[in-house]
């Protein structure tokens, strides 16, 4: 019997149109189960979990890890650790805050990761964050120094007993971020691209459509497509570069009554929104 | 008859797929009339600040552009968007916030409520 090619590229395309319907079916119908408390199926966790480990390997290999030795580093590390990190990982011997229980999924423990991945990858993962888990990317709130710091205490993790945590926890005092922040490189005029992600990172989106960044889009405050051409900023304030800055930054000394809250955006990363935002003409 | 139920089962499909309602629902309270409202859009010269669609002439980058108001959750930054505050807004503007560059035209009552009717229907 001789199969005609026209007949196989039907037969392919039917199938293809077939399970697009399908799957248009399945995502318009509701039928996914998104609730957090619903786990993956064991292949699909199995899966991602490769996807993750691959992804992760791949970029940490530019990385260049610098020496981590210095106790004080891994000492700072603790205090940062204990002001962004253990309320969802944990500690030895102190749990997770209760929200971060209820995630999916789970935040993993950091001793155990600490032993299965590279000072690299640690590194790699705490600046970019990794989407699609909660797990935050923390290159728009710390500095280089601070991010390493971090990887010289989680190295030593799988080694802190509960009792010497518990001690080391109580001979350190509060880290003094905002100094740490302040202190990175700023500029009169900045880098558009940087400003674009710094956007995202401020979750800029989740309040205002911005023309070329990707997100929520919602209504809350105005669209800031044409932002760079717009007469008034806030409706308060004429719109030049310095009153852009001042805006991004101090929302709420400008104007006392407006919805928009102060976000802690350093000096850099406003000058570098404001350059994308001028760029929407 | 197979052609009309054809048709039936297109326009199903349409909505599922578009997820559309006929009616934009309106909130409470919004009984002026949109068409008087967008005439007024326009006699009060909103259009030389706001872009508004709909309302011709209404290309004005001073403020922030209106289109989708309905759905914006704070009026000029500062007020949750009901019809009631909408109104407040347009009428004394720097009542709300003495900071604001929106001034105060002397929008009489029944005119803020037509123009809130027609705004309330841009989502």
């Amino acid at each position: 019997m001789r199969v005609r090619l026209s007949s196989v590229l039907i037969t392919l395309a039917t199938l293809l149109a077939g399970g697009a319907v399908a799957g248009a079916i399945v995502l318009y119908a509701g039928f996914y189960n998104i609730s957090a408390t619903h786990q993956h199926l064991r292949p699909t966790y199995w899966l991602l979990k490769i996807g993750l480990r691959e992804s992760v390997q791949r970029r940490a290999r530019e990385v260049v890890v610098p020496p981590l030795d210095d106790p004080r580093l891994a000492g700072r590390g603790l205090a940062l650790y204990r002001a962004h990190c253990a309320q969802c990982h944990g500690a030895p011997g102190v749990a997770p805050d209760p929200f971060a229980l209820g995630m999916t999924p789970a935040p993993a423990n950091l001793a155990h990761a600490a032993l299965e991945r590279t000072p690299a990858e640690l590194y790699w993962v705490l600046k970019n964050g990794i989407k699609m888990t909660g797990m935050p990317a923390w290159a728009f709130r710390l500095t280089e120094r601070d991010l390493w710091s971090v990887v010289a205490f989680m190295r030593e993790l799988p080694r802190i007993s509960a009792e010497d945590y518990a001690a080391r926890a109580r001979a350190t005092s509060a880290v003094d971020e905002a100094a740490a922040v302040s202190s990175e490189p700023t500029s009169g005029t900045g880098d558009a691209m940087r400003g674009k992600m710094a956007l995202r990172q401020y979750a800029c989106t989740t309040c205002h459509s911005i023309p070329g960044v990707v997100g929520d889009q919602a209504p809350v405050g105005p669209p800031l497509a044409r932002i760079a051409t717009r007469k008034y900023l806030g409706g308060v304030l004429v719109n030049t570069p310095e009153n852009m800055v001042r805006w991004l930054r101090y929302p709420r000394e400008v104007d006392p009554g407006t919805a928009m809250p102060n976000l802690g955006v350093s000096e850099r990363d406003a000058w570098d929104m404001t350059a994308y935002l001028y760029t929407l003409k | 008859m197979i052609r009309h139920v054809r048709a039936k089962w297109l326009i199903t499909y349409a909505a599922i797929f578009a997820g559309c309602s006929a009616e934009p629902e309106l909130p409470q309270g919004v009984t002026g009339d949109p068409e008087r409202g967008r005439l007024l859009l326009r006699q009060y010269g909103c259009g030389s600040c706001h872009a508004i669609p709909g309302v011709a002439t209404a290309r004005g980058n001073v403020g922030p552009p209106l289109d989708k108001i309905a759905t914006r959750v704070y009026l000029g930054g500062v007020l949750p968007n009901t019809p009631g505050n909408m109104t407040r807004w347009i009428r004394e503007p720097q009542k709300v916030d003495p900071l604001t560059a929106m001034p105060d035209l002397q929008v009489p009552e029944q005119h803020a409520r037509d123009m809130i009717a027609y705004l309330y229907r841009l989502r």
